[in-house]
């Protein structure tokens, strides 16, 4: 502990001594300008679309404010003319829009469709009394379906994660839903009223809130229980502005992990990292010193953000400390992965990349989907909306950053030596040491198994990477194959690459040995991607991704049927993993990008036919 | 300058080819180009309702109590949904629970005054979301309808045009986005060449051979550029293999790399100054983000006109790009007339 306390000191000098003199005036006010011209643009409105159509306008018709559209004001004559020989995208009269048939002009008509529906609705509320102007309110309850519904639980599911509820006879329960239900469970027919009172006060408040363009008044979920509608109202609450929140943790918090990795360019350029090994401390000590400067650091950044921000202090420290050890961990594998400052600055913009995607893009979806709680920014998120969130939701999205915290110190210290740091080789020869030195060599098939369940995390991530490059294929069924290609061969070399590496190094000799450690990873992983599985499913019960997955479901099949389908995939990942390794010992691991491809043509292989049996295609 | 130069963007070319990482960062802008599109069809999905309403197969089943020659009915079933009227709430309550029903809708009958409709859906959040959105563009025109006989009437309902989210993400985004993610590398290329040489001490035997401080840091910035235009290049062809055209498409690249040029030479004038990577990585991100917020108080800023011109536009052309060989002319000026004064300077 007090070493690594005197290692963070000697960092938090090292990087005074970057700032000091005349740069440090100069950095501090270019920071200043930028922030200040940040909050002035922020504060004008800064929309992406300015200026994107040119429009004409009737000198009688409505007036337009709003930066997507160009105005010129037109007499309908010239109008009609300027549409003609294309000077304008769409001309505005008194009463309707007018275009021409290109895609162009029919992209501005809707846009000027979006904006003028709303314009109309400002008109309409100054013009007429509440109850004209918004005449419909659509009360909304929310019944519960018994399971014998259309969408029945349980199916291929069950068959993985074990027997679940058999499907009742299909005869509605309204007296037992009443009793564990509080919603109401049967319709009942009001009296019509001409006015409502007990309605206009939502509408007011939706009226407003709609007109002023203040947020909406943040709910649970889209709509909360019994809440009243207004169609032309209707708008769901869209995260952004408190993502944009978030944003202002998170900028900050990169922004130091940069200098984290830079510490560690620093120190290997001026040979002072090699000083440092040599002296009598821990690999540890040294990542952990060097570390904690800058945690301090981004603990500042989040205390003084949720100051300014007025938020809760001590939830916002929950949920954004284990997001600035998430960071830190991968900044960690930048600085010890990288060979030339280019490397540097690539791997730092795929760190970028890949971080904000994983925390930003569930976040996104906060509220719509129980699978948002992925990423802790949805926990920021409610709590700037200022709704509540289980204990179980925080465990759950921050047990993941946590967790790669850990893994990513475990291999830091396992590969922090100078032959590894100072080493030039290619990226898969650097990966692959990783691997190898993070094996504990007395602990051989342990080793194995926990790789292969340590390594599904990053597997399932390099998936969904590989998932939205896929999309950029417009076939379906190659966009199909080429995803299930490229996401078996992620597999196979996630499963293989440990025992590749122990081959390479002479640590595995025996062909049996290589079987036995090709059947202990695939275990390792066929048991981590079920637990995964079982995990999401506990999370969202209910939701639709479980109903379209369950949706083939045979629900009369057999125990022994069951556990054969579970099984299966065991069975397969075993063969696949030691076609791989059994080949890459027979060739030399010189053949080993071959052996992988063997392994995962019978991959896709398989998996393009369960599809196909699934009834996929 | 002359053969020195070329000599010096040969040398950098081929080191950033050997060293692979540039096809991390080519991964990386495409893989933020398709997440980007992933997300927003995700988003417009759960909040753009008139998109999903239009483009999506979702064939609602809605019960009706109530009135049974509601106008509502006639919205619902030119949305493709399929209504069944219910006589007895009852009824309607056991088809909603066997699950025959999606939402069930209680309709009083058409008056002029406040009619106050129930609708009743299903306890699944991801579920009922997508019925509101499916609901929300019948409902809204029946809720004109109620408009028209309180004798409220409501101008400009029956337009015709597509929605233009994906229109305006597409083409003020991700092409600027792709555009300008080029010229971002390119800068952060020249500071990470530049400050190596210094940090590296390699400079001073870099100059000793007949090679001016002049040619070294042209040589850095035209290889920085030549990347950076390349890869601007290969987007629209990528772009064109998913049938999405950029028009005016030589004055979009002409464009591109100009702020390429712009960005690389300012880098390598804080790159100069610095002399290191830690400081010079952190000002040029800062500066950066800044230079681009600024810019959009111009009219046309370079995103927009990147944007403008991309979808055909009527009012930008050849002109408006021609000025914007003016800040990149003096940019270049400030800083090949004052390299050795800057590399002098202590920072």
């Amino acid at each position: 502990m007090k070493n690594v306390l005197i290692i963070a000191l000697r960092e938090a000098k090292r990087f005074k001594s970057r700032f000091r003199g005349g740069s440090r005036v100069l950095i501090l006010t270019i920071l200043a300008i930028s922030l200040l011209i940040s909050y002035f643009v922020a504060q004008s409105g800064l929309t992406l679309s300015k200026g994107v159509y040119t429009i004409g306008a009737s000198p009688y018709g409505p007036t337009i404010d709003d930066s997507r559209f160009n105005v010129i004001i037109m007499d309908n004559m010239t109008g009609y003319g300027q549409l003609g020989d294309g000077s304008i995208d769409a001309y505005v009269d008194v009463n309707t829009v007018i275009s021409r048939s290109d895609q162009r002009s029919k992209y501005a008509v809707g846009a000027l469709k979006q904006y003028l529906e709303k314009s109309e609705l400002s008109r309409i509320t100054e013009e007429y009394d509440i109850d004209r102007a918004y005449p419909l309110r659509v009360e909304t309850h929310y019944l519960n379906v018994s399971p014998a519904g259309a969408i029945p639980v349980g199916g291929s599911l069950s068959d993985l994660i074990g027997p679940t509820v058999e499907p009742v006879t299909s005869t509605p329960q309204p007296s037992q839903q009443a009793s564990v239900n509080p919603t109401p469970t049967s319709i009942v027919a009001p009296a019509p009223t001409k006015t409502s009172d007990g309605t206009d006060a939502a509408v007011r408040e939706q009226v407003d809130q709609a007109m002023n363009g203040t947020q909406p008044r943040f709910k649970a979920q889209f709509v909360s229980e019994n809440e009243t509608i207004i169609p032309s109202l209707m708008n769901p609450p869209m995260p952004l502005s408190q993502i944009i929140l978030a944003f202002l943790y998170i900028v900050p918090i990169f922004f130091i992990s940069v200098f984290f990795t830079s510490s560690f360019m620093d120190e290997k350029t001026n040979r002072r990292l090699n000083i440092l090994m040599s002296a009598p401390v821990s690999a540890l000590d040294i990542i952990a010193g060097k570390m904690l400067p800058y945690f301090s650091f981004a603990l500042v950044v989040i205390v003084t953000v949720t100051l300014v921000l007025n938020g809760n202090l001590p939830l916002s420290l929950a949920i954004f400390i284990p997001v600035v050890l998430f960071i830190f961990a991968i900044y960690l594998m930048v600085a010890l992965f990288y060979r030339t400052y280019k490397d540097q600055t690539f791997f730092s913009m795929a760190a970028i990349t890949f971080i904000t995607g994983y925390l930003v893009f569930p976040a996104l979806f906060a509220d719509v989907n129980s699978l948002s709680y992925i990423s802790p920014l949805t926990l920021a998120v409610q709590m700037y909306r200022g709704e509540s969130f289980s204990i179980l939701e925080y465990v759950f999205s921050t047990l993941p950053m946590y967790f790669v915290f850990l893994i990513g110190m475990y291999v830091g210290v396992r590969i922090f030596n100078e032959e590894y740091l100072m080493g030039y080789g290619p990226l898969y020869r650097k990966s692959g040491d990783a691997i190898y030195l993070s094996i504990n060599r007395r602990h051989v098939y342990m080793s194995v198994f926990l790789l292969s369940v340590f390594l599904i995390p990053i597997v399932f991530m390099v998936e969904l990477i590989i998932l939205a490059l896929a999309t950029n294929i417009q076939q379906m069924f190659v966009m199909i194959v080429v995803l299930l290609f490229f996401c078996a061969m992620v597999e196979e070399i996630a499963k293989s690459s440990g025992i590749v590496m122990l081959l390479e190094n002479g640590d595995v000799s025996s062909y049996r040995k290589v079987l036995v450690l090709s059947f202990i990873s695939a275990l390792g992983f066929w048991l981590g991607e079920k637990a995964l599985l079982a995990l999401s499913l506990s999370i969202m019960p209910g939701s639709a991704l479980l109903n379209a997955m369950s949706g083939t479901a045979d629900t009369t099949a057999s125990p022994i049927i069951l556990l054969v389908l579970l099984l299966l995939p065991l069975a397969a990942h075993f063969v696949f993993t030691s076609t791989v390794c059994v080949s890459t010992k027979k060739l030399g691991a010189r053949w080993y990008f071959a052996a992988v491809m063997a392994g995962t043509l019978i991959h896709t292989l398989y998996n393009v036919y369960s599809m196909h049996s699934m009834g996929a295609f | 300058m002359g053969a020195a130069l070329w000599t010096i963007v040969d040398k950098e070319i081929r080191a950033i080819g050997k060293e692979k990482t540039i096809v991390l960062a080519i991964v990386i802008q495409l893989v933020i180009a398709s997440l980007s599109s992933v997300i927003l069809i995700g988003l417009m999905s759960f909040y753009d309702p008139s998109t999903i309403g239009q483009n999506s197969n979702i064939h609602l089943n809605i019960g009706i109590v109530g009135d049974s020659s509601s106008d509502l009915i006639k919205e619902l079933r030119a949305a493709h949904m399929r209504t069944t009227f219910y006589t007895s709430p009852d009824s309607a309550q056991g088809d909603f629970a066997a699950g025959k029903l999606d939402a069930v809708i209680y309709v009083p009958p058409d008056s002029n005054g406040v009619t106050d409709m129930k609708l009743f859906l299903p306890q699944s959040d991801t579920k009922t979301t997508v019925i509101l959105m499916v609901l929300k563009e019948p409902l809204k025109k029946y809720e004109n309808y109620l408009r028209s006989l309180n004798g409220v009437g409501v101008k400009y309902t029956d337009l015709a045009g597509s929605s233009s989210t994906t229109y305006e993400f597409l083409y003020s985004f991700i092409v600027p986005m792709l555009m300008l993610f080029p010229a971002f590398i390119a800068g952060s290329i020249v500071i990470d060449t530049l400050s190596e040489e210094f940090e590296n001490k390699t400079i001073e035997t870099l100059l000793s051979a007949p090679v001016t401080l002049n040619d070294m840091i042209g040589g850095k910035l035209t290889a920085a550029s030549f990347i950076a235009i390349v890869q601007c290049i290969l987007w629209p062809a990528l772009l064109l293999f998913n049938h999405i055209y950029i028009q005016n498409l030589i004055l979009v690249l002409i464009m591109a790399g100009l702020i390429s040029i712009f960005v690389s030479a300012g880098s390598a004038l804080i790159a100069l100054y610095f002399k290191d990577r830690e400081r010079s990585q952190f000002v040029y991100s800062i500066v950066i983000i800044t230079v681009a917020s600024l810019s959009y108080l111009i009219e046309p800023s370079p995103i927009g006109l990147i944007t403008r011109l991309a979808t055909g536009a009527p009012d930008v052309g050849v002109m408006n790009v021609a000025l914007y060989v003016i800040p990149v002319a003096i940019m270049l000026a400030l800083i090949f007339l004052n390299t050795k004064r800057l590399a002098a300077m202590k920072a």
